[in-house]
């Protein structure tokens, strides 16, 4: 039985349509990434989930029925716009946000203080909101998702803005929570996050579902073309005709190889290499899921005005891969 | 279904309760509390000492070829202060529409000369005089003389129409003497006639309780003004804290805004418990009482102020959901001051209307404003309290208020729920109308 099911879901906002038939199936127990670029449309698909906007066409499911506010007690929140009361000391805040989720204020506090203890916030309980920094709001509110033990937990860029340490900590509470049987989706815009962590993505653009899966199928769909090289001496090897792109760095290169180059072609390249250079590291992956999706756009929407909100980082790797 | 609306109205509680929690804990609501009665109580003494100190000494010229004139005109003056003095101590409440009279009133006998008029005018300038009045001989005979008074600065006219009053007397006086009757009857016919208002309702006077209703009414403007406002800041606080996203995730919009106005007016409710405490104590302690030199006394039955609690309670929660309203379409604080006029101007029509409901309550002006709900609160709760609307009236302002409270609340919520997901711009008309329609 799904938890969350979105079937051929619809949404416009005056003239933008922001979420364009989009059907996705979120399993019990599993981690479920949801990726686009900025304005793809996730927060507003998550916004249907949760019933803050009602789809246009489309039906929302969760817990296998159909939507009903009575779910939300079973759903933990977090917002991509980060908000709490300003003037409000922090457990009292905490307090209340649990108490409107049904739990009673004694069990709020007692919950609040325990988790303010796993994420190493303790001394920011007495304080008043305004006077926390930007991080520290960022996991009270994380802590106010989680305070009511939701079966669900819906998570809108939770890692954005926080310093490496504390995201690992709150990604480590995540894989935590999915080991203990919750259901998790998040959204990102960052590709990398998403590989160590979730069973399934889906990927979105434009509204669109542009690729779903789970993690390792996705992956295997893709043809292992991807060279990391260390190496020292002779760099004539990087001119090999099943080479497509270069990247190059100091004593290293990232490589894509010709599609039409075959299987051996990496084991062809690093003959070629060891013929004039030292060779330190070489490892043939699949494509990242950056690389994937920046594919997967330019199949689904050939014309390059559907790809205006990628260009920024696909100007980015052109200009690296120029130097080939 | 009821389980649903009972986790609602514990939502609404919970917001409530927060939002009473936070407002009262405050610095603001504490020197509010303290500074606006210190405000007014500042602002009614200093009035009355102003106005007492300023009206200690009237000193006039009569200007007049007959020299028993000023001393007649000075008598007949001292005689009316005492009058009204003797009156104003029956009368408790009543507010003398003179003003209050001068102590020491002296007139000095000036007879008519070559540049005298230059000679009073240096005296008015220099504050010796407060004024002068000039006689003109009648020129030919079988008229009257005519009189021109020439007060020192303007703000005078109530002493000119006292010593219109007080000439009249000093003529038909002398005409009366000249017809040879003597002087005890001559008072005796000049006694001024007071009339003792006898109320058929209750024995307080109407004139007192009209007095108490306009109190109470003017506190629930204040109040309504103040924490409707408060309402509309907080809603616009919720978007400018981007919490909304949370809250929506949990409780209906419907529930928010009712709690919201509860828990906001329930600060109101406090703030006013506070001032009738404070002026219980006040008046209870004899030396306050005299403050303003009238004395203060409570003159309401028990059903006219049942109904100001009735129609206060619904007149706040009314123009606060209006506030709401504000607050859900605007973005700052800045915005909704230039919406505010929503919120004033029936507010104002209201005092505006108080005028003339004052001495019919029961016009068909009247009936028809008062079941109007935006003029309801103030309007009926006038005419509950000094006329006699028909209970069918009563029922039908009280079922009709309440109707629109529930359905701006509906409306409120809908351009809330849509107006913050879609910030930005301030919305237009037809945007807000699509966004109702949203769902």
């Amino acid at each position: 039985m799904p938890v969350v099911e979105l079937s051929h879901v619809r949404k416009a906002y005056d003239t933008k349509i922001a979420v364009d038939d989009l059907s996705i199936s979120i399993e019990q127990g599993t981690m479920f990434g949801l990726l686009g670029p900025n304005g793809s449309g996730k927060t507003s698909s998550i916004r249907m989930m949760i019933g803050i906007t009602e789809p246009d066409s489309g039906t929302v499911s969760l817990f296998g029925k159909p939507f009903s506010r009575k779910m939300l007690a079973r759903i933990g929140y977090l917002p991509e716009e980060r908000g709490l009361y300003k003037k409000m000391n922090v457990l009292e805040q905490l307090v209340f946000l649990g108490r409107l989720h049904y739990i009673s204020a004694s069990v709020a506090a007692a919950r609040a203080k325990n988790w303010a203890g796993r994420l190493r916030i303790s001394e920011a309980l007495p304080k008043k909101t305004e006077d926390l920094s930007k991080g520290m709001q960022q996991k009270i509110q994380f802590i106010a998702a989680l305070l009511h033990d939701p079966d669900l937990i819906i998570m809108d860029e939770p890692f954005s803005g926080l310093d490496p340490v504390n995201a690992s900590l709150l990604m480590d509470t995540l894989v935590e929570l999915r080991q203990q049987g919750k259901t998790i989706l998040f959204s990102t815009h960052r590709m990398d996050q998403v590989e160590k962590m979730c069973d399934n993505i889906a990927l979105i653009h434009g509204g669109k579902l542009v690729l779903s899966g789970s993690m390792g199928e996705i992956k295997s769909r893709y043809p292992r073309n991807r060279i990391h090289i260390a190496f020292e001496g002779d760099d004539s090897f990087l001119r090999h005709p099943s080479i497509e792109r270069v990247r190059r760095f100091p004593g290293q290169a990232d490589i894509i190889l010709h599609p039409s180059a075959g299987t051996e072609a990496a084991q062809g390249l690093l003959a070629a290499a060891l013929a004039g250079a030292r060779v330190n590291r070489f490892e043939v992956t699949e494509p990242t899921l950056e690389e994937i999706f920046i594919e997967k756009v330019r199949e689904t929407i050939p014309d390059a005005q559907g790809f205006v909100l990628q260009a920024e980082s696909e100007q980015a790797h052109e200009e690296s891969y120029q130097n080939a | 279904m009821l389980n649903l609306r009972r986790a609602s109205m514990r939502n609404v509680w919970i917001i409530a309760h927060r939002e009473y929690m936070e407002r009262i804990r405050t610095r603001g609501f504490l020197i509010t509390t303290v500074m606006i009665p210190l405000i007014i109580g500042a602002f009614a003494f200093g009035s009355t000492f102003l106005a007492s100190r300023a009206n200690t000494d009237l000193h006039i010229a009569a200007v007049s070829a007959d020299p028993q004139l000023a001393k007649q005109l000075q008598d007949e003056l001292l005689r009316q202060r005492q009058q009204d003095i003797q009156s104003e101590s029956g009368n408790q409440a009543s507010i003398s529409s003179h003003g209050r009279k001068p102590l020491n009133i002296t007139v000095e006998g000036v007879a008519p000369a070559e540049g005298i008029r230059k000679a009073l005018e240096d005296e008015l300038d220099s504050g010796k005089l407060d004024g002068y009045l000039w006689v003109t001989p009648p020129t030919q005979g079988g008229m009257r003389s005519t009189f021109a008074f020439t007060p020192r600065g303007s703000g005078m006219s109530s002493v000119t129409t006292w010593l219109a009053a007080s000439l009249e007397k000093v003529l038909l006086r002398g005409q009366l003497e000249g017809h040879g009757v003597d002087a005890g009857e001559t008072n005796l016919l000049l006694q001024p006639v007071t009339i003792t208002e006898v109320s058929r309702i209750n024995h307080e006077d109407s004139e007192a309780a009209a007095i108490c209703v306009s109190v109470l009414f003017f506190v629930m403007y204040l109040v309504i003004m103040l924490y409707g406002m408060n309402v509309a800041r907080s809603i616009i606080e919720e978007k400018t804290s981007r919490i909304f996203e949370v809250m929506m995730s949990t409780i209906r919009p419907e529930a928010l805004m009712a709690g919201k106005i509860i828990g906001v007016g329930a600060v109101g409710l406090t703030q006013v418990g506070i001032w009738l405490g404070m002026l219980l104590v006040l008046t209870a302690s004899s030396a306050a009482v005299h403050l303003g030199g009238n004395t203060l006394h409570i003159a309401l039955t028990g059903k006219q102020v049942a109904f100001f609690f009735v129609y206060f309670i619904l007149g706040y929660l009314l123009y606060s959901s209006i506030a709401a309203a504000l607050g859900a379409i605007t973005n700052s604080e800045q915005e909704l001051q230039q919406l505010n006029m929503f919120l004033v101007l029936p507010l104002l029509s209201c005092f505006v209307l108080l005028g003339t409901l004052m001495t019919t309550p029961d016009n068909t002006l009247a009936r028809v404003l008062a079941l109007i709900p935006l003029f309801t609160p103030l309007l009926m709760y006038f005419r509950v309290s000094l006329g006699h609307p028909a209970v069918w009236e009563v029922a039908l302002s009280i079922v009709l208020t309440s109707a629109s409270i529930c359905g701006i609340i509906w409306v409120t919520s809908r351009i809330y729920r849509v107006g913050v997901l879609m910030y930005g711009k301030r919305p237009n008309m037809a945007e807000i109308r699509r966004w109702i329609s949203y769902s």
